[in-house]
Protein backbone atom coordinates (compact mmCIF):
# COMPACT_ATOMS: atom_id res chain seq x y z
CA UNK A 1 0.00 0.00 0.00
CA UNK A 2 2.60 2.54 0.99
CA UNK A 3 4.83 3.67 -1.85
CA UNK A 4 8.49 3.26 -0.97
CA UNK A 5 11.62 4.58 -2.68
CA UNK A 6 13.94 2.12 -4.36
CA UNK A 7 16.07 0.49 -1.69
CA UNK A 8 18.54 2.48 0.38
CA UNK A 9 18.95 5.36 -2.08
CA UNK A 10 15.53 6.69 -1.23
CA UNK A 11 16.17 6.28 2.47
CA UNK A 12 19.44 8.24 2.36
CA UNK A 13 17.79 11.00 0.36
CA UNK A 14 15.03 11.18 2.90
CA UNK A 15 17.49 11.34 5.79
CA UNK A 16 19.40 14.18 4.10
CA UNK A 17 16.18 16.08 3.51
CA UNK A 18 15.25 15.64 7.13
CA UNK A 19 18.63 16.98 8.27
CA UNK A 20 18.33 19.98 5.97
CA UNK A 21 14.75 20.76 6.87
CA UNK A 22 15.66 20.29 10.55
CA UNK A 23 12.78 22.38 11.83
CA UNK A 24 10.11 19.95 12.87
CA UNK A 25 10.59 17.07 15.25
CA UNK A 26 8.32 15.40 17.74
CA UNK A 27 9.58 12.85 20.21
CA UNK A 28 7.20 10.99 22.42
CA UNK A 29 8.55 8.47 24.87
CA UNK A 30 6.94 6.43 27.63
CA UNK A 31 9.44 5.24 30.20
CA UNK A 32 9.54 3.92 33.72
CA UNK A 33 11.03 6.14 36.39
CA UNK A 34 12.21 4.11 39.40
CA UNK A 35 11.85 5.46 42.94
CA UNK A 36 14.38 8.11 43.98
CA UNK A 37 15.47 8.46 40.37
CA UNK A 38 15.80 11.38 38.02
CA UNK A 39 15.83 11.12 34.25
CA UNK A 40 16.92 13.98 32.01
CA UNK A 41 16.51 14.49 28.29
CA UNK A 42 18.38 16.96 26.11
CA UNK A 43 17.60 18.53 22.78
CA UNK A 44 19.47 21.04 20.64
CA UNK A 45 17.16 23.80 19.53
CA UNK A 46 17.67 26.68 17.14
CA UNK A 47 16.75 30.16 18.31
CA UNK A 48 13.21 31.26 17.58
CA UNK A 49 11.70 27.78 17.33
CA UNK A 50 8.41 27.29 19.06
CA UNK A 51 8.51 24.17 21.24
CA UNK A 52 5.96 22.34 23.34
CA UNK A 53 6.62 19.93 26.19
CA UNK A 54 3.71 17.86 27.41
CA UNK A 55 3.89 15.11 30.00
CA UNK A 56 1.58 12.83 31.93
CA UNK A 57 2.10 10.25 34.64
CA UNK A 58 0.37 6.99 33.72
CA UNK A 59 0.95 4.59 36.63
CA UNK A 60 2.40 4.65 40.10
CA UNK A 61 1.64 6.01 43.54
CA UNK A 62 -0.15 9.34 43.48
CA UNK A 63 0.45 9.69 39.73
CA UNK A 64 2.65 12.76 40.12
CA UNK A 65 6.19 13.72 39.21
CA UNK A 66 8.52 16.73 39.42
CA UNK A 67 9.40 18.33 36.11
CA UNK A 68 12.01 20.98 35.29
CA UNK A 69 12.95 22.54 31.97
CA UNK A 70 16.21 24.50 31.64
CA UNK A 71 17.68 26.59 28.88
CA UNK A 72 21.26 26.41 27.56
CA UNK A 73 22.57 28.88 30.17
CA UNK A 74 20.92 26.98 33.04
CA UNK A 75 17.98 29.38 33.31
CA UNK A 76 14.92 27.54 34.60
CA UNK A 77 12.09 28.00 32.15
CA UNK A 78 9.60 25.70 33.82
CA UNK A 79 9.59 24.06 37.21
CA UNK A 80 6.69 22.23 38.81
CA UNK A 81 6.64 19.82 41.74
CA UNK A 82 4.29 16.85 42.00
CA UNK A 83 2.32 17.49 38.84
CA UNK A 84 0.12 14.82 37.26
CA UNK A 85 -0.20 16.34 33.84
CA UNK A 86 0.95 19.56 32.20
CA UNK A 87 1.66 21.18 28.89
CA UNK A 88 4.23 23.97 28.41
CA UNK A 89 4.89 25.98 25.25
CA UNK A 90 7.89 28.23 24.84
CA UNK A 91 9.92 29.89 22.12
CA UNK A 92 13.64 29.24 22.21
CA UNK A 93 15.33 32.53 22.97
CA UNK A 94 18.85 31.21 22.30
CA UNK A 95 20.60 28.50 20.37
CA UNK A 96 21.78 25.61 22.44
CA UNK A 97 20.95 22.48 24.33
CA UNK A 98 17.73 22.55 26.30
CA UNK A 99 17.34 20.07 29.11
CA UNK A 100 14.23 18.75 30.81
CA UNK A 101 14.20 16.41 33.77
CA UNK A 102 11.63 14.25 35.48
CA UNK A 103 12.27 13.47 39.11
CA UNK A 104 10.75 10.83 41.37
CA UNK A 105 13.10 11.61 44.25
CA UNK A 106 10.29 12.38 46.69
CA UNK A 107 8.93 8.86 46.42
CA UNK A 108 10.41 6.07 48.50
CA UNK A 109 9.12 2.94 46.86
CA UNK A 110 6.78 3.62 43.96
CA UNK A 111 7.88 3.40 40.34
CA UNK A 112 6.21 5.81 38.01
CA UNK A 113 5.52 5.42 34.31
CA UNK A 114 5.85 8.81 32.63
CA UNK A 115 4.85 9.79 29.10
CA UNK A 116 6.16 12.94 27.49
CA UNK A 117 5.84 14.53 24.09
CA UNK A 118 8.38 17.14 23.05
CA UNK A 119 7.45 18.95 19.88
CA UNK A 120 10.10 21.17 18.26
CA UNK A 121 9.04 23.55 15.53
CA UNK A 122 6.09 23.28 13.19
CA UNK A 123 5.56 20.44 10.75
CA UNK A 124 6.80 21.07 7.22
CA UNK A 125 4.01 22.02 4.79
CA UNK A 126 2.52 19.14 2.87
CA UNK A 127 2.98 20.84 -0.47
CA UNK A 128 6.12 22.97 -0.21
CA UNK A 129 5.72 26.40 -1.79
CA UNK A 130 9.33 26.83 -3.02
CA UNK A 131 9.01 25.41 -6.51
CA UNK A 132 5.40 26.10 -7.33
CA UNK A 133 4.09 28.19 -10.18
CA UNK A 134 0.44 28.27 -9.17
CA UNK A 135 -1.57 28.23 -5.98
CA UNK A 136 -2.73 24.95 -4.44
CA UNK A 137 -5.35 23.09 -6.40
CA UNK A 138 -8.58 22.05 -4.75
CA UNK A 139 -7.32 18.48 -4.38
CA UNK A 140 -4.15 19.66 -2.71
CA UNK A 141 -5.88 21.99 -0.28
CA UNK A 142 -8.34 19.19 0.54
CA UNK A 143 -5.34 16.96 1.28
CA UNK A 144 -3.84 19.62 3.52
CA UNK A 145 -7.02 20.08 5.54
CA UNK A 146 -7.54 16.32 5.88
CA UNK A 147 -3.94 15.98 7.06
CA UNK A 148 -4.42 18.68 9.70
CA UNK A 149 -7.67 17.10 10.87
CA UNK A 150 -6.03 13.68 11.13
CA UNK A 151 -3.14 15.12 13.11
CA UNK A 152 -5.55 16.54 15.64
CA UNK A 153 -7.45 13.21 15.74
CA UNK A 154 -4.20 11.43 16.55
CA UNK A 155 -3.47 14.03 19.21
CA UNK A 156 -6.86 13.54 20.89
CA UNK A 157 -6.52 9.81 20.58
CA UNK A 158 -3.17 9.91 22.40
CA UNK A 159 -4.65 12.00 25.19
CA UNK A 160 -7.57 9.64 25.55
CA UNK A 161 -5.29 6.59 25.57
CA UNK A 162 -3.20 8.09 28.37
CA UNK A 163 -6.23 9.04 30.48
CA UNK A 164 -7.70 5.57 30.01
CA UNK A 165 -4.38 3.93 30.95
CA UNK A 166 -4.24 6.04 34.09
CA UNK A 167 -7.86 5.19 34.99
CA UNK A 168 -7.27 1.50 34.39
CA UNK A 169 -4.16 1.56 36.57
CA UNK A 170 -6.14 3.18 39.41
CA UNK A 171 -8.95 0.62 39.02
CA UNK A 172 -6.50 -2.29 39.22
CA UNK A 173 -4.84 -0.75 42.31
CA UNK A 174 -8.26 -0.37 43.92
CA UNK A 175 -9.19 -3.95 43.13
CA UNK A 176 -6.08 -5.45 44.73
CA UNK A 177 -6.35 -3.11 47.71
CA UNK A 178 -9.99 -4.10 48.32
CA UNK A 179 -9.13 -7.80 48.10
CA UNK A 180 -6.17 -7.63 50.51
CA UNK A 181 -7.80 -5.37 53.07
CA UNK A 182 -11.01 -7.45 53.11
CA UNK A 183 -9.13 -10.69 53.67
CA UNK A 184 -7.03 -9.00 56.33
CA UNK A 185 -10.09 -7.64 58.10
CA UNK A 186 -11.86 -11.02 58.08
CA UNK A 187 -8.82 -12.71 59.59
CA UNK A 188 -8.42 -10.01 62.25
CA UNK A 189 -12.12 -10.32 63.08
CA UNK A 190 -11.89 -14.06 63.59
CA UNK A 191 -8.67 -13.92 65.58
CA UNK A 192 -9.86 -11.11 67.87
CA UNK A 193 -13.28 -12.60 68.64
CA UNK A 194 -12.01 -16.12 69.30
CA UNK A 195 -9.20 -14.67 71.39
CA UNK A 196 -11.66 -12.60 73.45
CA UNK A 197 -13.65 -15.69 74.43
CA UNK A 198 -10.61 -17.66 75.51
CA UNK A 199 -9.18 -14.69 77.41
CA UNK A 200 -12.44 -14.26 79.26
CA UNK A 201 -12.56 -17.95 80.07
CA UNK A 202 -9.03 -17.77 81.42
CA UNK A 203 -10.01 -14.92 83.83
CA UNK A 204 -12.77 -17.04 85.31
CA UNK A 205 -10.57 -20.09 85.59
CA UNK A 206 -8.11 -18.19 87.84
CA UNK A 207 -10.92 -16.85 90.02
CA UNK A 208 -12.36 -20.33 90.35
CA UNK A 209 -9.10 -21.68 91.83
CA UNK A 210 -8.89 -18.77 94.33
CA UNK A 211 -12.49 -19.32 95.46
CA UNK A 212 -11.85 -23.05 96.01
CA UNK A 213 -8.75 -22.22 98.05
CA UNK A 214 -10.73 -19.76 100.14
CA UNK A 215 -13.51 -22.33 100.48
CA UNK A 216 -11.32 -25.18 101.76
CA UNK B 1 18.51 12.46 15.58
CA UNK B 2 17.45 15.02 18.08
CA UNK B 3 16.48 13.89 21.54
CA UNK B 4 19.20 12.34 23.66
CA UNK B 5 19.76 11.20 27.23
CA UNK B 6 22.63 9.92 29.31
CA UNK B 7 23.13 6.43 30.58
CA UNK B 8 25.77 4.48 32.50
CA UNK B 9 28.13 2.20 30.60
CA UNK B 10 26.41 -1.04 31.48
CA UNK B 11 23.02 0.42 32.31
CA UNK B 12 19.95 -0.76 30.50
CA UNK B 13 17.49 1.90 29.47
CA UNK B 14 14.02 0.87 28.48
CA UNK B 15 11.07 2.60 26.93
CA UNK B 16 7.52 1.37 26.77
CA UNK B 17 5.34 1.39 23.68
CA UNK B 18 1.67 0.50 24.06
CA UNK B 19 0.63 -0.43 20.52
CA UNK B 20 -2.09 -2.38 18.69
CA UNK B 21 -1.34 -5.51 16.64
CA UNK B 22 0.28 -5.40 13.18
CA UNK B 23 1.92 -2.07 13.86
CA UNK B 24 5.34 -1.33 12.48
CA UNK B 25 7.69 0.40 14.90
CA UNK B 26 10.95 1.84 13.61
CA UNK B 27 13.71 3.06 15.92
CA UNK B 28 16.78 5.12 15.10
CA UNK B 29 19.53 5.50 17.62
CA UNK B 30 23.07 6.80 17.90
CA UNK B 31 25.34 6.27 20.87
CA UNK B 32 28.39 8.27 21.89
CA UNK B 33 30.87 7.55 24.61
CA UNK B 34 32.33 10.07 27.07
CA UNK B 35 36.06 10.55 26.70
CA UNK B 36 37.94 11.30 29.93
CA UNK B 37 40.87 13.01 28.20
CA UNK B 38 38.92 15.28 25.89
CA UNK B 39 36.16 15.82 28.50
CA UNK B 40 33.61 15.53 25.75
CA UNK B 41 31.62 12.91 23.93
CA UNK B 42 33.45 11.23 21.07
CA UNK B 43 31.91 11.72 17.67
CA UNK B 44 32.21 8.04 16.86
CA UNK B 45 33.20 5.18 19.11
CA UNK B 46 34.33 2.21 17.07
CA UNK B 47 33.74 -1.13 18.71
CA UNK B 48 30.87 0.20 20.76
CA UNK B 49 27.62 -1.59 20.12
CA UNK B 50 24.15 -1.66 21.55
CA UNK B 51 22.01 -4.64 22.39
CA UNK B 52 18.47 -3.91 21.36
CA UNK B 53 15.87 -6.12 23.03
CA UNK B 54 12.16 -5.93 22.35
CA UNK B 55 9.81 -7.77 24.71
CA UNK B 56 6.15 -8.44 23.90
CA UNK B 57 3.30 -8.10 26.42
CA UNK B 58 3.38 -11.90 26.91
CA UNK B 59 7.04 -11.65 28.04
CA UNK B 60 8.39 -13.19 24.82
CA UNK B 61 11.46 -11.68 23.23
CA UNK B 62 10.58 -10.39 19.79
CA UNK B 63 13.92 -8.92 18.83
CA UNK B 64 17.33 -9.27 20.42
CA UNK B 65 20.23 -8.12 18.30
CA UNK B 66 23.54 -6.37 18.61
CA UNK B 67 23.86 -3.28 16.46
CA UNK B 68 26.74 -0.86 15.97
CA UNK B 69 27.11 2.59 17.53
CA UNK B 70 24.50 3.89 15.13
CA UNK B 71 21.63 1.93 13.76
CA UNK B 72 18.03 1.39 12.87
CA UNK B 73 15.87 -1.39 14.18
CA UNK B 74 12.26 -2.24 13.45
CA UNK B 75 9.66 -4.75 14.47
CA UNK B 76 6.01 -5.48 13.82
CA UNK B 77 3.81 -6.27 16.76
CA UNK B 78 1.89 -9.54 16.63
CA UNK B 79 0.10 -8.92 19.92
CA UNK B 80 -1.48 -5.73 21.12
CA UNK B 81 -0.12 -4.38 24.35
CA UNK B 82 2.90 -2.91 26.07
CA UNK B 83 6.07 -3.69 24.21
CA UNK B 84 9.30 -2.85 26.00
CA UNK B 85 12.29 -1.68 23.96
CA UNK B 86 15.57 -1.92 25.87
CA UNK B 87 18.97 -0.59 24.93
CA UNK B 88 22.15 -1.76 26.61
CA UNK B 89 25.69 -1.24 25.48
CA UNK B 90 28.04 -4.16 24.97
CA UNK B 91 30.82 -2.35 26.76
CA UNK B 92 33.07 -4.73 28.67
CA UNK B 93 34.50 -2.08 30.97
CA UNK B 94 34.00 -2.52 34.68
CA UNK B 95 31.23 -0.55 36.28
CA UNK B 96 33.70 0.97 38.74
CA UNK B 97 35.27 3.02 35.96
CA UNK B 98 34.39 6.47 37.21
CA UNK B 99 32.99 9.24 35.10
CA UNK B 100 32.13 7.07 32.17
CA UNK B 101 28.78 7.52 30.57
CA UNK B 102 27.04 7.18 27.27
CA UNK B 103 24.95 9.61 25.31
CA UNK B 104 22.10 7.88 23.51
CA UNK B 105 20.20 9.67 20.75
CA UNK B 106 16.85 8.03 20.15
CA UNK B 107 13.96 8.42 17.76
CA UNK B 108 11.05 5.98 17.70
CA UNK B 109 8.34 6.08 15.07
CA UNK B 110 5.13 4.12 15.49
CA UNK B 111 3.02 3.34 12.45
CA UNK B 112 4.18 4.19 8.95
CA UNK B 113 3.86 7.92 9.01
CA UNK B 114 7.12 8.97 7.43
CA UNK B 115 6.94 10.63 4.04
CA UNK B 116 9.01 9.16 1.29
CA UNK B 117 10.23 12.25 -0.49
CA UNK B 118 12.02 10.50 -3.33
CA UNK B 119 8.72 9.62 -4.95
CA UNK B 120 7.61 13.25 -4.76
CA UNK B 121 10.70 14.19 -6.75
CA UNK B 122 8.97 12.76 -9.78
CA UNK B 123 7.38 16.21 -10.24
CA UNK B 124 4.23 14.71 -11.66
CA UNK B 125 1.19 16.59 -10.39
CA UNK B 126 -1.23 13.68 -10.38
CA UNK B 127 1.28 11.34 -8.82
CA UNK B 128 2.09 13.77 -6.03
CA UNK B 129 -1.54 14.09 -4.93
CA UNK B 130 -1.96 10.35 -5.35
CA UNK B 131 1.02 9.80 -3.09
CA UNK B 132 -0.28 12.20 -0.44
CA UNK B 133 -3.64 10.46 -0.51
CA UNK B 134 -1.95 7.09 0.02
CA UNK B 135 -0.19 8.59 3.02
CA UNK B 136 -3.48 9.93 4.40
CA UNK B 137 -5.14 6.53 3.95
CA UNK B 138 -2.24 5.00 5.87
CA UNK B 139 -2.79 7.49 8.68
CA UNK B 140 -6.51 6.70 8.81
CA UNK B 141 -5.81 2.97 9.01
CA UNK B 142 -3.45 3.54 11.90
CA UNK B 143 -6.06 5.65 13.73
CA UNK B 144 -8.66 2.95 13.15
CA UNK B 145 -6.37 0.24 14.55
CA UNK B 146 -5.59 2.36 17.60
CA UNK B 147 -9.28 2.92 18.26
CA UNK B 148 -10.00 -0.78 18.02
CA UNK B 149 -7.25 -1.48 20.53
CA UNK B 150 -8.59 1.30 22.74
CA UNK B 151 -11.97 -0.44 22.77
CA UNK B 152 -10.31 -3.64 24.03
CA UNK B 153 -8.50 -1.79 26.79
CA UNK B 154 -11.59 0.06 27.90
CA UNK B 155 -13.40 -3.26 28.13
CA UNK B 156 -10.67 -4.59 30.40
CA UNK B 157 -10.96 -1.41 32.48
CA UNK B 158 -14.69 -1.85 32.81
CA UNK B 159 -14.28 -5.51 33.83
CA UNK B 160 -11.80 -4.54 36.54
CA UNK B 161 -14.17 -1.88 37.90
CA UNK B 162 -17.10 -4.27 37.92
CA UNK B 163 -14.99 -6.92 39.63
CA UNK B 164 -13.99 -4.41 42.31
CA UNK B 165 -17.63 -3.51 42.78
CA UNK B 166 -18.74 -7.12 43.24
CA UNK B 167 -15.68 -7.85 45.42
CA UNK B 168 -16.64 -5.06 47.81
CA UNK B 169 -20.21 -6.34 48.03
CA UNK B 170 -19.15 -9.98 48.47
CA UNK B 171 -16.58 -9.23 51.16
CA UNK B 172 -19.00 -6.98 53.05
CA UNK B 173 -21.56 -9.78 53.14
CA UNK B 174 -18.93 -12.31 54.25
CA UNK B 175 -17.72 -10.03 57.02
CA UNK B 176 -21.25 -9.36 58.26
CA UNK B 177 -21.97 -13.11 58.34
CA UNK B 178 -18.72 -13.73 60.21
CA UNK B 179 -19.70 -11.04 62.72
CA UNK B 180 -23.15 -12.56 63.29
CA UNK B 181 -21.92 -16.14 63.63
CA UNK B 182 -18.98 -15.19 65.81
CA UNK B 183 -21.32 -13.17 68.03
CA UNK B 184 -23.70 -16.10 68.40
CA UNK B 185 -20.79 -18.47 69.07
CA UNK B 186 -19.30 -16.14 71.67
CA UNK B 187 -22.50 -15.78 73.65
CA UNK B 188 -23.26 -19.49 73.42
CA UNK B 189 -19.77 -20.47 74.42
CA UNK B 190 -19.66 -18.12 77.40
CA UNK B 191 -23.13 -19.18 78.55
CA UNK B 192 -22.14 -22.85 78.47
CA UNK B 193 -18.92 -21.96 80.28
CA UNK B 194 -20.67 -20.05 83.07
CA UNK B 195 -23.28 -22.81 83.48
CA UNK B 196 -20.54 -25.41 83.73
CA UNK B 197 -18.69 -23.28 86.29
CA UNK B 198 -21.91 -22.91 88.27
CA UNK B 199 -21.76 -19.12 88.19
CA UNK B 200 -25.19 -18.72 86.62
Amino acid sequence: MLLRGSGTAGLWWWLTLLLVACAARASEITFELPDNAKQCFYEEIVQGTKCTLEFQVITGGHYDVDCQLEGPDGAVLYKEMKKQYDSFTFTASRNGTYKFCFSNEFSTFTHKTVYFDFQVGEDPPLFPSENRATALTQMESACVSIHEALKSVIDYQTHFRLREAQGRSRAEDLNTRVAYWSIGEAIILLVVSIGQVFLLKSFFSDKRTTTTRVGS
Amino acid sequence: LALYFHSGEREEKCIIEDIPTDTLVIGNYKVQRWDIHKQDFLESAPGLGMFVTVTTPSAEVLLSKLYGPQGTFSFTSSLSGEHIICLQSNSTRFVAFAGSKLRIHLDIRVGEHFLDESVVQAKDKVNEVNFRLEHLIEQIHHISKEQNYEREREEKFRKTSEETNSNILWWAIVQTLILIFIGIWQIKSLRDFFISKKLV
